[in-house]
């Protein structure tokens, strides 16, 4: 018993070595972005009001690049305003009708901190649950995508970005709908690969790529990027191609959080047809 | 000196996570100055005081990026190399227990390839546990000898800042 306490304090300095970093790889591996998030809401908490403080100094160092974000996003929602389409046919359309219910609404959210410098970036947003966040909800700009939340906690949320190893989008070619994935394989935060493009299908550089709205996190048509160039790889089953993102990450000051009002129809359906 | 320490080590981590870790050169170059923590803890540091407050510097560093036990597994690694790096690379060198590693008091021939060493050391455990991926193999290779390169520019830089005060 002596020799073994003898031996553990002759060689104490590789047990506690051990043991510091088993800790930290079970946190590495455990508590990372996804399910585990709600584990460290305290630590969330902490970083929020302190990423938060310098945030309100730094702002004022991008207030021309927000301006200007924020004067595109006006103009684009000003153009879907009724006073700005023509009216063909008056008798058809009426705001009240019950045809037209409201799928989608938005949360705006000021950007805490945000990153682009890393293989895996994370934005923090000053919207918790008590604002109405939830984990899996969709994060846009205007009318481009930005990521996906998989931290919530009372005041602040975690979003993964798009710039993130384990974020892949299901995006479509705007112009016949064909289905691929959108991913970011680390590098330029401008650049990223689009994945599983069949063969036979002809890609041209300009091509724009938006979401399919099938994953229930966007809605249709939100955009993600346009395509750069491609390469044909003659073994493999599909194409490849590099798409520049429509999002520039490194300015987002402000972005909205999706919520989709009638999710809960769509899993109950989902899951009645699963039930077996 | 234990208050010159705190100091330095709250003043490191806000140094990384409000600043820092916001640079990036083209992608690809992020510098982790907070490890300067650890390279000038002074020689006479408990080994089990330079595990336990690597693994502090870390665990707060990761708070603030989300990116739990990461820096904190990373700096470990660096502390637990740094007392053999020292044995290693200064046979027949004498130095006073107290006094920290600086290029004053060691001159350039022990202090760079101490710094370098760890520096490394660090980058490569850090930058290869966040891609967990032999796909990018050289792409994390390339990002380790670029950010690990930016970081000792720093660390260079601050020695040479305070090498006056002393």
């Amino acid at each position: 018993m002596r020799n073994l306490y003898l031996f553990f304090r002759k060689h104490y300095f590789y047990f506690l070595f051990l043991l510091l970093e088993t800790v930290s790889l079970i946190l590495l591996f455990n508590y990372n972005q996804f399910q585990n998030a709600a584990v460290y809401t305290w630590s969330d908490q902490a970083a929020g009001t302190v990423n938060g403080m310098f945030r309100n100094i730094s702002e004022y160092f991008s207030l021309r690049s927000t301006n200007r974000v924020l004067t595109e996003e006006i103009a684009q929602l000003q153009s879907r305003m009724p006073e700005a389409f023509y009216m063909a046919d008056t008798a058809t359309f009426f705001v009240k009708d019950t045809m037209y219910r409201s799928e989608y609404r938005y949360i705006a959210a000021r950007v805490l901190s945000n990153t682009t410098n890393k293989r895996n970036n994370f934005i923090m947003i000053n919207k918790g649950r008590m604002h109405g966040v939830q984990t899996s909800m969709g994060v846009v700009i205007g009318n481009r995508l930005v990521g996906q939340v998989v931290g919530v906690s009372r005041h602040f949320s975690w979003v993964m970005s798009l710039l993130n190893k384990d974020s892949r989008i299901s995006a479509k070619f705007k112009k016949n709908n064909q289905l691929v994935n959108v991913e970011w394989s680390g590098g330029n935060y401008r650049v990223g690969s689009v994945k599983e493009i069949p063969k036979h299908f002809e890609i041209l550089p300009g091509d724009t790529i938006i979401t399919s709205g099938n994953s229930e996190i966007f809605p249709e048509g939100v955009l993600v990027g346009t395509i750069k160039d491609f390469t044909v790889l003659p073994d493999e089953n599909f194409n490849s191609a590099r798409i520049v993102f429509s999002t520039d990450f490194n300015s987002l000051g402000y972005v909205e959080v999706v919520v989709d009002m009638m999710k809960m129809e769509k899993e109950e359906l989902k899951n009645s047809f699963q039930s077996k | 000196m234990t208050v010159r320490n705190s100091i330095r080590f709250i003043g490191l981590v806000l140094l990384q996570v409000l600043i820092l870790n916001h640079i990036s050169l083209g992608g690809y170059v992020n510098p982790y100055l907070y490890v300067l923590f650890i390279l000038w803890l002074p020689f006479s540091t408990e080994r089990w005081v330079l595990l336990l407050s690597a693994f502090l510097l870390g665990f707060s560093v990761d708070i603030f990026s989300n990116t739990l036990g990461l820096n904190a597994a990373a700096s470990v690694i660096m502390a637990f190399a740094r007392p053999f790096v020292i044995s290693m690379i200064s046979t027949g060198t004498d130095f006073e227990p107290t006094s920290r590693p600086s290029i004053r008091g060691q001159g350039m021939r022990w202090f760079l390839p101490y710094a370098v060493t760890l520096v490394l050391l660090h980058h490569f455990v850090l930058f290869y546990l966040e891609v967990f991926r032999f796909s990018e193999f050289f792409p994390t290779l390339l990002r380790v000898l670029l950010s690990s390169a930016f970081t000792l520019g720093l660390v260079f830089l601050a020695e040479y800042l305070t090498v006056r005060k002393r």
